[in-house]
């Protein structure tokens, strides 16, 4: 097990790349090889800041994405915009204004280059990569059947599938369907939930509660998975055609204990630090 | 080359001893009473001993064959059990594959299952708003009806326009003759001043 100082505050999402590991914390994005981190070695590849408005703020960057088709990515933050990057040259080549308070989270729809983002100021936001403009806005808070004022409008997780979308926190986990913007399948869940994701059939979700959710896109819970944790906050899933033995979903919250899930039924084993 | 020879002697005696510990010992006894009854001078004893030493090669023969036949059943059985375990092997790579067939099937079946319930949340949405049919009847219904409230707006905007222009047709010839009026009641006056002032100015 490899540990190191990898910035000086706190370090808020991590996203991975076949050769490297990019992290992100307060205003600055940094990049590190698997091999020289295997060989426990721990220089930074490189790190850059982006453009912020003024040069007094650093706001912290909540959420990495990813885009693989144009080798890019996109950090958004306590700006409340989102910034591409581009991988091999390093410069940051969009700003997408839009939000209102700070963004929570990213997903990538797969099938058109757009965004989603999710914040503070409860509206999910779609942006067209190609034409760097929003397309779309759905203000969650606003619709009755999933807004819970009393936990806020804050949307703190996000996950799509191309057509459809998932998104809780304040507001109930909800199933909307993008195209039409309406919300379809409420889960019952009370507690605000921090992380969502499509799995196959099921959508997973994992949040205040000790357990690993397991939904039917039908609204049904399939099963409850308790974790070690008292409290999760994010969830991985190893997908990797490459490998399939290594299909593993591992949680981590609270405590100090990463739980490691091979069958989604029930866990494995956890590690600790 | 003696004592290699030896060596497998030795070898393969003591392997075969607990099978042959009766064998090899008949065969001791056969070569020595051979010896005696070679040696032997009575008839009787002789034949006895020949008789005995018959009957010893017959055992010996039989235990002989009886371990053949063990030797020949144990190939069969070796050929046997080489057969099926081939034939399980066949077995296990054709449960493997089904194995993946059914990994296969069932992630196609989540696929299924996953675009029902797709679908059946869109239908859920749709069955809340109310049929097409009805609402294009209301539209109609409803076009017509503002059709007709606009053919009634555009008759009494006519008939308001109408009645206008006859009041301006009224008022005006109300004013004319109100003009024609005074001005007839002026001239009389002027007249009736140019009369007064004729009849005076005469007199002197």
């Amino acid at each position: 097990m490899v540990t190191f100082q990898a910035h000086d505050g706190p370090v808020y999402s991590m996203v991975s790349t076949d050769r490297h590991l990019l992290s992100a914390g307060d205003g600055e994005v940094k990049a590190w090889l698997w091999a020289e981190i295997l060989k426990k070695g721990c220089k930074e590849l490189w790190r850059r800041q982006p453009p912020y408005r003024t040069s007094l703020e650093v706001p912290e960057i909540n959420a990495l994405l990813l885009v693989p088709k144009e080798n890019s990515l996109i950090l958004a933050g306590g700006d409340c915009q989102l910034h591409t990057m581009d991988l091999e040259t390093g410069t940051f080549t969009r700003a997408l204004w839009g939000h209102t308070d700070y963004i929570h989270c990213l997903a990538l729809r797969e099938r058109s280059p757009e965004v989603l983002s999710g914040g503070e100021d409860g509206a999910v936001r779609l942006w067209d990569l190609r034409t760097a403009k929003e397309v779309q806005t759905i203000e969650v808070y606003k619709h009755e059947e999933c807004s819970r004022p009393h936990n806020g409008r804050w949307i703190g997780c996000l996950a799509t599938d191309s057509d459809w979308m998932v998104c809780g926190g304040g507001p109930a986990l909800t199933l909307w369907h993008l195209r039409s913007s309406t919300p379809t399948t409420i889960f019952p869940m009370r507690a605000p939930q921090k992380h969502v994701t499509f799995y196959q059939d099921l959508i997973l979700s994992a949040g205040q509660g000790r357990c690993v959710n397991q939904w039917q896109l039908s609204g049904e819970l399939k099963a409850q998975v308790p974790g070690s944790s008292p409290g999760l906050l994010s969830l991985s899933l190893n997908q990797q055609p490459a490998a399939p033995e290594c299909k593993v979903l591992t949680a981590a919250g609270n405590s100090c204990r990463v739980d490691v899930f091979t069958n989604l039924g029930y866990r494995a084993f956890s590690l600790s630090f | 080359m003696a004592a290699v020879t030896d060596d497998e002697v030795i070898r393969k005696r003591l392997l075969i001893d607990g099978n042959g510990a009766g064998d090899d010992r008949r065969i001791n006894l056969l070569v020595k009473s051979f010896i005696k009854w070679c040696n032997s001078g009575s008839q009787e004893e002789g034949y006895s001993q020949y008789q005995r030493m018959l009957s010893t090669l017959s055992q010996c023969e039989f235990s002989m064959r009886k371990t053949l036949l063990v030797y020949d059943m144990n190939l069969r059985e070796m050929e046997n059990y080489e057969k099926i375990y081939k034939e399980i092997e066949c077995s296990i790579a054709g449960a493997h594959e089904k194995i993946a067939e059914c990994k296969k099937q069932i992630l196609q079946a989540k696929r299924i299952r996953k675009n029902r319930q797709e679908y059946d949340a869109l239908a859920k949405v749709i069955q809340r708003h109310p049929d097409r049919h009805e609402t294009l009847k209301e539209l109609e219904a409803l076009g017509k009806e503002l059709e007709h409230l606009s053919h009634i707006k555009e008759s009494v905007e006519d008939k308001l326009e109408l009645r206008r222009k006859q009041f301006h047709v009224l008022l005006s010839t109300i004013h004319e003759l109100q003009q024609t009026l005074e001005n007839g009641e002026k001239l009389s006056e002027v007249e009736e001043a140019q009369e007064t002032s004729m009849e005076t100015d005469p007199k002197p």
